[in-house]
C-alpha cells in the first residue's frame, strides 16, 4: 500500500511527541497514538507543553518536507474544528495544509 | 552511594522550565528536582533571601541569562551601537557580586557562560573586533565573569558553548522563542542537565578513580599474542594507529587529574608487557599503570581482585572493553563498575573517552597529580614488609610522620575532596562542600586537623582528619576520615592522640565517637573496636576517659600540632 502524505504526517507528529516528551514529567508524557488529546479536559499537556510540541513538529516538517508551516497562525485559530484537538486531527491539519502547498 | 533527591533552583532571564524537565527527566544520578523561579526577574531573586524559591534549603541553584538581560551595556553591542567602554567589564563584576551573595545561602551555584545565538554572524569580519565585535564582548565578559569565581569554592562557571556545539543547527530555535521566550531548543538543555548531574557527582565524591582497560584491540590494533608487539596497530602514519595513539595520550591524560589506570585484560602476560616495554609507539608505559591482571581468567574476578589490592570500592571504576561479549560479562557481574558502550570504529575512541561524563571534580590537588607515583610507593612499601619479621617491625622501619595543620583555605580543596571520596575510613560518611566545611570548622567549639602523611618511601599527602566538637566536658569526634592508601600504619591512633590532646588542653573529660554505618565503612568499625575506646551496649558508640592520654604510636612522628 503506497505511504500517503498523512501516513508521513503521522511519523512527524510522533517524532515532535517524542521531542515534546523529553521536558514533560514522565506521568504527563503523549502517547503517541492518534487518540491522544492535545487540547480540552483530556489533555493534560500545558500551554508551555503544546508550545513545545508545535516548535517541534514545525522543525520536523520542514526537515522532512521542505516546508516552512506556522501552524499556530491566524487561520489554524480560526477553523471551527480546533486543529489542535487531538493528535489525529493535528495530523489531518497539517496534510491539508501541505497538499494545498503542492497544489 | 546517595541516592537522594537534590533539590534545585533554576534562576533565568528566559523560560528555562524545559530545562527543568530535562533535568528530572535526566535518568543518571542523583535525582534532581528543580523549581524555576519567577521569570524574567534574575537581581531580585538573586537578591531577596525570602522568596519562596528558596526555602527548603536548596542543594545548588543553576543562574542561566542572556548577557543582554543582565549586562545592560550589552545591548548597544547587539544594536552594533557605540561601542562599551570598560563599563561593560564593571557590570560584569556588579553580577558576579550578586552571584557571591547567593552563594553564601546555596551549597552550590552553577552558572552557564553567556552565549548569543549562532545567526549573530552577518557581521564576520567584525566579530572579534576589539571594542565593537559581539564575540570580542562575549568572551572577555565570560572570562571576567570566570575570573571573579577563581578562587570561589561553591560557584562553578560551565561552559555553554560545548552544550550548544553538540545541539548543532538546533541548539538556538527562534520558534520556542517567539512563542515560548524559550532561548534554547532542548537538545542543549538535555546537555547542560547531564553537565549539572556529573558536576553534582563530582561535588558529591561520586566521580570515577580507575579506569581498567583491556589491551587487544583496546590500547592497540590486532591481538599482540597472534601478531606479535611488531606487528600491532599503533602510532605511524595510519589513521587506526594513530587513532590508538591518541586514545592512549586522553587515558595518560586522565593520569594528571588523579584517574588512576589499571589493565584487565585475557592474554599471555609475558607477551603483553613485552609490548607495552618495547614497542616504540606506546603512549602508556607500565609504570603509568597502578596494577594489572593479564591471564586467561574471568574479567570480572580479576577487575574484584585487582580493585582490592588497590583498597578502592567498585562504584570508582570505568571498564574499557572492545569485546560485547565482556561488556555484558562485567555488567551482570559486577553492577557498580561504569562499563561504558563502546565504538566499534577505532577512530572513535579518544572522543568516546572523553565524553564519558565521570571524571567530574572541583579542584585537581597535588594528591590528585602525584597519586599514580604514591601507588607505586605503595607497591614498594607492601615489598618492604615481607622482608620484616613482624608487623611491628615494619611500621618502624617506614618512618612515618604526620603532619597536622588546622583546616585553612590552603588545604580546603585537598580536605573537602578527601571528606567527600572516602568511604572506608570514614566515621559518619558526612559530605560537605568546601563552604560548609569550613564554616563548620569556623564556629568556636568546632576543631578539625588535616593529617599529611609520609614515610621513607614518599609523601602520601593530606590523607586524613579528624575534627571534634566540644561541648562541656564532653568532645566527640564527628569525622574521622582517612585515605585507604595510609590505612594501617598506626595514623589512626596518631589521629585519636592529637584530638585527645587538644580536648585534655580544653578541660574534656571523655572522648566520644559515634559511628554511622554505611554500605563501605566496615573497616572504620574495625578500626574502633581494636581501637582501646569502650564500645556502648549497642556497639557502635566509643568512649575514652581522657584522664589518660590518648596513646601516640611510638612508631609515628607527629608535626605542626598547634593543638
Amino acid at each position: 500500500m503506497p505511504v500517503t502524505t498523512k501516513d508521513k504526517v503521522l511519523q512527524v507528529v510522533f517524532a515532535g511527541i517524542e521531542e515534546a516528551n523529553q521536558v514533560l514529567p514522565r506521568e504527563a508524557q503523549l502517547e503517541k497514538s492518534e487518540e491522544t488529546a492535545l487540547m480540552g479536559e483530556l489533555s493534560e499537556l500545558d500551554s508551555l507543553g503544546l508550545v513545545n510540541l508545535i516548535a517541534a513538529v514545525e522543525q520536523k516538517i520542514e526537515e522532512e518536507f521542505h516546508v516552512l508551516v506556522n501552524l499556530a497562525d491566524d487561520e489554524a485559530m480560526s477553523l471551527k474544528a480546533n486543529p489542535f484537538a487531538t493528535v489525529g486531527t493535528l495530523t489531518e491539519y497539517i496534510a491539508t495544509l501541505l497538499e494545498r502547498r503542492r497544489a | 552511594m546517595t541516592s537522594r533527591t537534590h533539590h534545585g533552583v533554576i534562576v533565568s532571564d528566559f523560560n528555562a522550565s524545559n530545562f527543568a524537565g530535562c533535568l528530572k527527566n535526566n535518568e543518571e544520578a542523583p535525582n534532581v528536582e528543580a523549581v524555576v523561579s519567577p521569570f524574567g526577574q534574575v537581581m531580585p531573586v538573586l537578591i531577596q533571601d525570602d522568596l519562596d524559591c528558596w526555602r527548603g534549603d536548596p542543594d545548588f541553584a543553576v543562574v542561566w541569562t542572556q548577557p543582554q538581560g543582565v549586562i545592560k551595556s550589552f545591548g548597544p553591542v547587539l544594536r552594533y551601537e557605540t561601542a562599551p567602554s570598560e563599563r561593560l567589564l564593571e557590570e560584569v563584576d556588579e553580577y558576579a557580586a550578586a552571584l557571591a551573595g547567593l552563594s553564601k545561602r546555596v551549597k552550590s551555584v552553577f552558572v552557564p557562560t553567556w552565549a548569543v545565538p549562532s545567526y549573530y554572524r552577518d557581521f564576520g569580519l567584525l566579530d572579534l573586533k576589539a571594542g565593537t565585535g559581539i564575540s570580542h564582548w562575549l568572551m572577555r565578559m565570560n572570562l571576567r565573569l570566570a575570573e571573579n569565581f577563581e578562587k570561589s569554592v561553591n560557584v562553578h562557571i560551565l561552559n555553554s558553548q560545548k552544550w550548544i556545539e553538540t545541539a548543532g543547527k538546533r541548539a538556538f530555535s527562534p520558534r520556542l522563542w517567539y512563542m515560548g521566550k524559550i532561548v534554547f531548543g532542548n537538545e542543549v538543555f538535555i546537555e547542560a542537565a547531564r553537565d549539572v548531574k556529573a558536576a553534582l557527582r563530582g561535588l558529591g565524591g561520586q566521580s570515577k578513580k580507575l579506569v581498567l582497560v583491556d589491551l587487544d584491540d583496546t590500547l592497540w590494533g590486532g591481538i599482540v599474542g597472534d601478531l606479535g608487539w611488531e606487528n600491532v596497530a599503533l602510532g605511524g602514519h595510519h589513521a587506526v594507529g594513530e587513532a590508538f595513539s591518541d586514545f592512549q595520550r586522553a587515558l595518560k591524560a586522565l593520569t594528571h587529574r588523579g584517574i588512576l589506570l589499571g589493565i584487565v585484560s585475557k592474554n599471555d602476560e609475558t607477551v603483553a608487557l613485552e609490548a607495552i616495554r618495547c614497542h616504540p609507539d606506546m603512549v602508556l608505559r607500565l609504570e603509568d599503570f597502578v596494577g594489572w591482571r593479564i591471564n586467561w581468567r574471568d574479567k570480572a574476578e580479576n577487575i574484584v581482585e585487582l580493585v582490592r589490592s588497590l583498597n578502592l570500592g567498585l562504584q570508582s571504576v570505568v571498564f574499557i572493553d572492545d569485546s560485547p561479549a565482556e561488556r555484558a560479562r562485567v555488567r551482570e557481574a559486577l553492577p557498580e563498575v561504569l562499563v561504558p558502550e563502546w565504538p566499534e570504529d577505532k577512530l572513535l575512541y579518544e572522543s568516546t573517552l572523553r565524553g564519558l561524563l565521570c571524571f567530574n571534580s572541583p579542584a585537581v590537588t597535588r594528591e590528585d597529580v602525584d597519586r599514580t607515583r604514591m601507588y607505586a610507593a605503595e607497591a614498594q612499601r607492601e615489598d618492604s614488609k615481607r622482608t620484616m619479621a613482624s608487623v611491628e617491625e615494619w611500621l618502624g622501619s617506614l618512618g612515618v610522620t604526620a603532619k597536622v595543620e588546622p583546616l585553612n583555605e590552603v588545604n580546603l580543596q585537598r580536605a573537602a575532596q578527601l571528606l567527600n571520596k572516602t568511604n572506608q575510613m570514614n566515621l559518619t560518611t558526612r559530605r560537605m562542600t568546601e563552604a560548609e566545611l569550613l564554616d563548620w570548622a569556623r564556629k568556636p567549639n568546632h576543631r578539625l586537623w588535616t593529617v599529611r602523611v609520609a614515610d621513607r618511601f614518599g609523601d602520601s599527602g593530606l590523607t586524613g582528619i579528624v575534627s571534634l566538637k566540644v561541648q562541656g566536658e564532653t568532645g566527640t569526634i564527628v569525622d574521622f576520615v582517612l585515605s585507604c592508601r595510609v590505612m594501617g600504619r598506626k595514623v589512626e591512633e596518631a589521629m585519636l592522640h592529637i584530638a585527645g590532646e587538644y580536648a585534655r588542653s580544653q578541660k574534656v573529660r571523655t572522648l566520644k565517637a559515634r559511628y554511622l554505618a554505611t554500605e563501605k565503612n566496615r573497616p572504620c568499625l574495625d578500626f574502633w573496636q581494636r581501637s582501646a575506646f569502650a564500645p556502648d551496649g549497642t556497639g557502635t558508640v566509643f568512649a575514652w576517659n581522657l584522664d589518660a592520654p590518648y596513646p601516640r604510636p611510638e612508631s609515628v612522628t607527629i608535626e605542626g600540632n598547634d593543638a
